[in-house]
């Protein structure tokens, strides 16, 4: 298993497959076949906001921002250059001579379309809301736009511009007001990032062919071509894999067939850092000792949240369930990020310690076993949640300490209900809309955020808009790192586990790099 | 004349009343999908659900509609239907028309197959068992019958991956046609989407035996569903007309067993099949789904369980709707021909 240990804010070991090689220029560049089970929903970015259309709009569109191989820094990538020229404006100079593989041309006009459609059609599979600091986009010139930016010195911003919501679009291509159909932008060859599509069948068969006139950051692909093509069940995609009928096998297989492939002299699997977390949410009204409990009591609440920090295992959660695709999560911002730090393990330890649950516990005056109703989903998070929570569940009760009476409703009616109050503890899973840390903070314990769990913290809220517009680095990483300190206190979500990217190459295919951008760019896979 | 005047109107009548039987069909049918879509959640909440707030979700379920009272959206939708406005699927915005004619062709071409397969294991061994009556070979084929008919073909289908895709790894484990093969069809100018006629056209020997390898297993699964009641309906309709009188007194003349199977007696047994081909039909389509999900063969069937787990009321009323329309119009086209053959159809 090769993972990538990834140090905060700065450039992090690439993961690739041993004994990888660079392409010379003088090779024969080779046809790559990727497998995936991610569907596309829409390319066009103001219709889809899922990772399989993301995993194609990042070969075939281009972007302002977006972070080189290997790292997750933000640096221009069709921009020549972005920065504050105020507070609350960030301008973005483009490259010059910048073209669609149409012929059109790509410039400051193109990029306020792409804006300003995004945030006018504001569909409901769409990504609008990452645009929700963003006032209004103004051309100045041919090749300088102006984002006019709600929050001041927007940190995070540039990370936006990287994020499903920024793909650059043809504006002779694209409508204004509405979808526009897979066809429509593939016969426009609305394309200016590495690749265009050649060829595409709706979530059946893509083929991408290098975009010559692409002049950003990755830079030219290493490949001839490469096919995407899409599989129901993943099953079968590992045994095509294992048969070398496909190159590369991506997003997403099970821990069981990971562990198989694993010992496949064939393939290699490459492991890198994953933005997926698994966590647990506390409702702090309807929990044990809840506000709108009949003995409501925030001090015994708290200690039942201590407590129950005190028992999980993550260790074990990750090796008996997930065979180590999954890793202890010990904090709210997963390893690799700028400001990620342990505050879960320096509050409440790296193992189980019934001894301190239980002293939590009586120091709070709480009885015990306490009963706790725990919600799980079967059907969105992946199949291995029944084991998962069935874990949880005898790790909690270890000791006597906890009784859990562990429930599962379908996906639908479930966050539904979850977010209606409906669960007094439940599971929840995320994967990051950007690579900011702020994107595992503020949508989660910022008040107003989507979680509803009425978690208020008046320092918190504070210090989490503070660090949006933090522009010395040094601080805002602090500042992370003290918010992730004050919530792990008060224990909100139990963070579990954190999700290694994982790919599989066959024998003799090298540059599938998985890195802290969560993207895998077709570009860099040779053969 | 006169008697064959009202005999022509009187067809016309029997034709016409089973022709508008269609439409109470497939309204009944819809209206069910409809009701019972929307007692299970909507599509915005399954899609964007932990990653919006409630209230950002509500505003998206109420600016798509999908609170409002369910009879405002249920007559909007059929009078969309009556207008051939099958709707946008709602999970990525594409025409339910487009989905239908796309995916359609693959569903035909597994329906294609696994009808050839129910008759070419069917037919003879119904024979056979007509001809063995009472013997160890006719209980052994009534036994096979009815556990090709009563086995669910998703067991059937995942019994014979594990068999032949992976213990014995002779035949694909899954898909309509390798993935090689695949990118050379999508190359195809003009292609129809019936992959063994698109490999033919490509003049690709490699990918037609490729396209025919995919085909086997699916095909066999679902085939042997509908090869089942074949099989005993041949028998029991070749024993009855093997009793017959006529059949006594070819045997007297001297005709051959085998010739009396195959030729004298068939022909009247394969009437009544004929009505029973137009039910099974239904079965295929209904067993379509399974199968196509099993194999991942993306035709209609499959399509419409990728829906169904996201809550797309559009797209699941639409393929409904479509299959609802196959069934009773080929169940009309059964009854137009069985009208004209059998002597027993009264009108």
């Amino acid at each position: 298993m090769v993972l990538a240990g990834c140090a905060a804010g700065t450039t992090e070991e690439e993961t690739s497959t041993p004994g990888a090689t660079e392409s010379s220029a003088s090779a024969e560049l080779a046809d790559i076949i990727v497998g995936t089970t991610d569907k596309v929903t829409a390319l066009d970015p103001a219709g889809s906001y899922d990772n399989g259309s993301f995993a194609v709009m990042n070969q075939v569109f281009p972007f302002l921002f977006n972070s080189a191989q290997g790292n997750a820094e933000m640096v221009p990538d069709i921009a020549e250059s972005g920065d504050f020229i105020s507070p609350d404006v960030f301008q973005v100079k483009l490259k010059s001579g910048l073209k669609f593989a149409n012929g059109n041309d790509l410039t400051a006009s193109d990029v306020k379309f792409t804006f300003d459609r995004q945030q006018a059609i504001a569909d409901d599979n769409g990504p609008s809301y990452l645009l929700s600091n963003l006032t209004s986009t103004e051309i100045v010139d041919d090749l300088t736009v102006n984002f006019n930016l709600s929050v001041a010195n927007d940190q995070v911003f540039k990370a936006v511009l990287s994020s499903p919501a920024a793909p650059i679009v043809d504006e002779d291509v694209f409508s204004a007001d509405s979808i526009t159909s897979d066809d429509d932008i593939v016969a426009g060859n609305a394309f200016a990032g590495q690749y265009v599509i050649t060829s595409y069948s709706f979530n059946e068969l893509i083929q991408f062919e290098p975009y010559a006139g692409y002049k950003g950051v990755l830079g030219a692909p290493t490949n001839a071509s490469v096919t995407l093509k899409y599989y129901a069940d993943e099953s079968n995609m590992k045994l095509d894999i294992q048969q070398g009928n496909i190159d590369v096998a991506t997003r997403s297989l099970s821990a069981t067939n990971i562990a198989d492939l694993d010992a496949d002299e064939n393939v290699n699997v490459i492991y890198g850092p994953g933005g997926e977390i698994r966590y647990i949410v506390f409702n702090f009204n309807t929990m044990p000792y809840g506000a709108e409990t009949a003995d409501a009591d925030a001090a015994k609440a708290l200690a039942v949240r201590q407590a129950a920090a005190h028992l999980i295992d993550r260790d074990a959660l990750s090796s008996q369930v997930y065979k180590g695709t999954y890793l202890p999560l010990f904090s709210y911002v997963p390893p690799g990020l700028p400001g990620a730090n342990e505050a879960l393990k320096d509050l409440y330890g790296a193992t189980p310690d019934q001894a301190a649950a239980a002293k939590v516990l009586d120091d709070a005056g709480v009885a015990t076993p306490v009963a706790l109703n725990l919600q799980w989903n079967p059907d969105h998070y992946g199949e291995s949640s029944a084991d998962e929570y069935a874990l949880v569940k005898s790790q909690l009760e270890q000791g006597g300490l906890f009784t859990v009476n562990l429930q599962s409703t379908e996906w639908v009616t479930y966050i539904g209900e979850a977010l209606a109050d409906g669960y007094p503890a439940y599971q929840l899973g995320w994967f990051p809309d950007y690579s900011d840390s702020e994107n595992y903070l503020n949508p989660f314990f910022l008040e107003g955020g989507f979680l509803n769990n009425h978690f208020d913290n008046a320092t918190v809220n504070e210090m989490l808009r503070d660090q949006v517009g933090e522009p010395n680095a040094a601080t805002r990483v602090s500042m992370i790192e003290e918010i992730q300190n004050l919530v792990a206190a008060e224990v909100s979500t139990l963070p579990l586990l954190y999700g290694a990217q994982v790919a599989v190459a066959y024998s003799g295919v090298d540059g599938v790099i998985m890195d802290a951008s969560f993207k895998l760019r077709f570009g860099s896979i040779t053969k | 004349m006169a008697k064959t005047q009202k005999s022509a109107s009187s067809l016309l009548r029997y034709l016409g009343v089973r022709f508008l039987l269609i439409f109470p069909t497939i309204w009944i049918l819809v209206t069910m999908v409809f009701v019972v879509m929307r007692m299970v959640g909507d599509p915005i909440t399954a899609s964007q659900g932990g990653k919006l707030s409630a209230e950002q979700l509500q505003v998206l379920i109420t600016a798509a509609g999908y609170d409002r009272p369910i009879l405002v959206q249920y007559f909007e939708y059929l009078a969309a239907i009556a207008s051939g406005d099958f709707g946008t699927t709602l999970t990525n915005n594409r025409p339910v028309v487009e989905l239908l004619a796309t995916y359609g062709v693959a569903t035909l071409e597994l329906a294609t197959y696994s009808m050839i397969v129910a008759f070419l294991v069917g037919f003879p061994l119904g024979m056979i068992a007509a001809r063995k009556r009472d013997t160890v070979t006719d209980a052994g084929l009534r036994l096979f019958a009815i556990l090709a008919y009563a086995t669910p073909v998703f067991f059937v289908g995942l019994l014979l991956k594990l068999v032949f895709a992976v213990a014995i790894p002779i035949l694909p484990v899954a898909g309509r046609v390798g993935v090689r093969s695949e990118i050379e069809l999508a190359k195809l100018e003009g292609a129809t989407g019936f992959y063994l006629i698109d490999a033919i056209k490509l003049g690709n020997e490699a990918i037609v035996l490729d396209v025919l390898k995919h085909a086997v297993l699916p095909a066999t699964a679902l085939g042997l569903l509908t090869a089942g009641i074949f099989l005993r309906l041949v028998r029991t309709n070749m024993i009855s007309t093997l009793n017959a009188d006529y059949i006594d007194a070819a045997r007297s003349r001297g005709v051959s067993e085998t010739k009396l199977v195959t030729k004298n007696a068939l022909r009247p047994a394969l009437i009544p099949i004929i009505t029973v081909v137009g039910m099974q039909i239904a079965l295929l389509l209904g067993g379509a789904v399974l199968t196509e999900t099993t194999f991942e063969w993306k035709g209609l069937g499959f399509q419409l369980t990728e829906y169904l787990s996201a809550r797309d009321y559009v797209a699941v009323q639409g393929i409904v709707a479509l299959l609802a329309v196959i069934v009773a119009l080929t169940n009309f086209l059964v009854d137009i021909i069985v009208a004209f053959v059998d002597p027993r159809v009264k009108f």
